[in-house]
């Protein structure tokens, strides 16, 4: 296909050109906002690049005692549930994918019914409620121990390992506990982390769960903080408000908050991207 | 295939019980899944009898009042039935009808460029926002549409035009929906139509070129007919998900100005049920919109079966 450029090259590259900033600009203003002056920002003066930079926010943001809290937090419940669904995941995805298991195909259908019907928001409220873990981590961690879609993600990866392991294994006297752990997992690293940069996100992003769940202040994710900062300043939400600094909050303290909570992501970002991708592709074989 | 059916046989009768016995180590591993499933998915559609039950906290779930179809009819009586209805529907639709094509566009543009690392940098940019938290996306759009210090308002008034506080704005409310989800979700959901594109046999287009065909044709005959069937699928998909809308963006976007056009079934049930703490009521509207949800599912579903011989089960 290597032919001379056409006008349609030209359209095709300014067109890619004009998506890539406008998905861009934005993050910008708020890298330039968070590195400004307050003058300048008052006065509307920063766009795309800092005006009189300085660090002042990010100084702020890192003496609020309560921003440092919720992201430790945050770093444990995003840690320990990633290691609490890949645990489930990986071992629940085992039996599921081994055709000799009689009854295989009824738990399968009644796992997947899963995806379509559920009890919903308050009877699953009322059966946290009852299990006694309002205010408490597991609230945030147990009900979603296993995604389903990653779930049928995992079997249908551990299918194409191809059984003739898992048989020879067997013969061999191996115990179905060693062919999971020895073998099958070792063997599914590639696809394990893929699943798991999934479920890490959807930890370290999560703030319904955790605005639901949560009553003490100290035990608040990050999520849940930049909620309180960012949105109930602005726009007056109903709802389980704590209105402590919002309004005083200036702009640059805002977004140099987003931005550290973009951190982690933007950190493992360009090694994240290879397994997201692979993550959707394994998904869309199933889905 | 016939060789494991062999193998079945030779370890011992076909009876359930006697295979269950010999893979009982598979079952003891598959417990805690079972465990899992059973209690925290099926126990809350248990939960569900709540909808049917006056419920009362101090005596509990099982020993509160049944009063039947109580609160479905109280619900379908009430002025919000018609108003959460309506706007679960639109906005579903107009999330479906504006966001859908721009993956498939944005996937047919990147497969036309011929620079390799512009495409690979494109691509990378467009993943970026789906990591960001839906309350990061949320509070920059708030932010960028401020009447105060907000880019677009700031742009706006250099061009003459009047600031307006977009985020009061019934009228700017969808508008603002769909567009932070095509801003947030588009690179994440031409992944998949790349794929597609990817998979096309590349002879079509050399024999397409001898046969005197221009890219732009090339792209009507050979292109587009090679990604439809995963468009169509997709399509399927998406439509079936129409009534459900996640409570998690409309939660942080909605104002009590904008109720009228933002509300919809989830974040009712979310402010009755957890607001109000009236579980019944709640809960009976969350099973409404369920079951509304799953007869839409039902019903793309059988259209595009009939039509196109595709299904999703």
């Amino acid at each position: 296909m290597k032919k001379k450029v056409t006008p349609l090259d030209f359209i095709v590259v300014f067109l890619v050109i004009v998506i890539t900033l406008v998905i861009l600009l934005p993050l910008l203003n708020m890298l330039a906002v968070s590195f400004s002056k307050t003058g300048y920002i008052i006065q509307n003066k920063v766009s795309f690049f800092p005006k009189g930079f300085n660090l002042d926010a990010y100084e702020m943001v890192l003496k609020q005692g309560r921003i440092l809290r919720s992201y430790l937090n945050s770093i444990q419940y995003a840690v320990i549930g990633t290691f609490i669904n890949l645990l489930m995941t990986a071992v629940a995805a085992y039996p599921l994918s081994r055709k000799r298991l009689a009854g295989r195909s009824v738990v399968m259908k009644l796992i997947v019914f899963t995806m379509f019907f559920s009890g919903g928001l308050i009877p699953t409220y009322m059966l946290i409620q009852n299990l006694g873990l309002i205010d408490k981590m597991w609230a945030l961690v147990l009900p979603n121990a296993i995604w389903t879609f990653e779930l049928l993600i995992l079997k249908s990866f551990y299918e194409s390992l191809g059984h003739e392991v898992f048989e020879s294994a067997t013969i061999d006297g191996a115990s179905e506990y060693r062919i999971l752990f020895q073998i099958v997992i070792p063997l599914s690293k590639a696809a394990l982390s893929s699943i798991g940069l999934f479920y890490f996100m959807g930890h370290w992003n999560s703030f319904f769960i955790p605005m639901i769940y949560l009553n003490t202040a100290s035990k608040y994710p990050l999520q849940l903080v930049l909620r309180e900062m960012l949105i109930d300043a602005t726009v007056q939400n109903p709802g389980i408000v704590n209105q402590q600094m919002n309004s005083l909050t200036p702009e640059a303290m805002k977004n140099a908050t987003i931005l550290l909570t973009m951190l982690p992501v933007l950190f493992v970002y360009p090694y994240a991207q290879r397994y997201f991708v692979k993550g959707v592709m394994l998904g869309s074989v199933k889905g | 295939m016939n060789r494991h059916k062999q193998k079945l046989q030779t370890a011992g009768g076909n009876t359930f019980w006697k295979r269950a016995k010999r893979d009982r180590q598979l079952w003891i591993i598959l417990l805690p899944c079972i465990a899992f499933y059973a209690l925290f998915r099926y126990g809350p559609m248990y939960g569900l009898i709540v909808a049917f039950k006056e419920y009362d906290i101090w005596d509990g779930l099982i020993k509160s009042d049944w009063v039947g179809f109580k609160h479905f009819i109280e619900f379908f009586h009430s002025q919000d039935f018609v108003l959460l209805f309506r706007n679960t529907l639109l906005l579903g639709l107009s999330n479906l009808v504006f966001s859908f094509p721009f993956p498939i566009l944005f996937a047919l543009l990147l497969n036309e460029v011929r620079i390799k690392k512009l495409k690979t940098l494109a691509q990378t940019v467009s993943y970026l926002p789906s990591f960001l938290s839906v309350v990061i996306v949320c509070s920059m759009f708030i932010d960028l549409l401020s009447p105060t210090h907000g880019l677009v308002n700031t742009i706006l008034e250099n061009l003459g035009f009047p600031r307006t506080y977009f985020i009061i704005k019934p009228e700017w409310f969808r508008f603002i929906y769909v567009s932070s989800g095509i801003w947030q979700s588009m690179g994440y959901s031409a992944i998949i139509y790349l794929a597609a594109l990817s998979g096309i046999d590349k002879t079509l287009y050399e024999a397409g070129e001898i046969d005197g065909c221009g890219r732009l044709r090339a792209i009507w005959h050979i292109t587009i007919p090679g990604i439809l069937p995963t468009v169509i699928t997709m399509f399927i998909i998406s439509s079936g998900h129409i009534m459900r809308i996640g409570y998690e963006k409309v939660l942080l976007l909605y104002t009590p100005v904008t109720y009228k056009v933002a509300d919809v079934f989830s974040t009712f049930v979310y402010r009755k049920g957890l607001e109000n703490w009236d579980f019944s009521y709640a809960t009976a509207v969350g099973l409404f919109e369920s079951v509304i949800a799953i007869i839409f599912l039902f019903i793309t579903n059988n259209i595009s079966k009939k039509f196109t011989q595709n299904s999703i089960w």
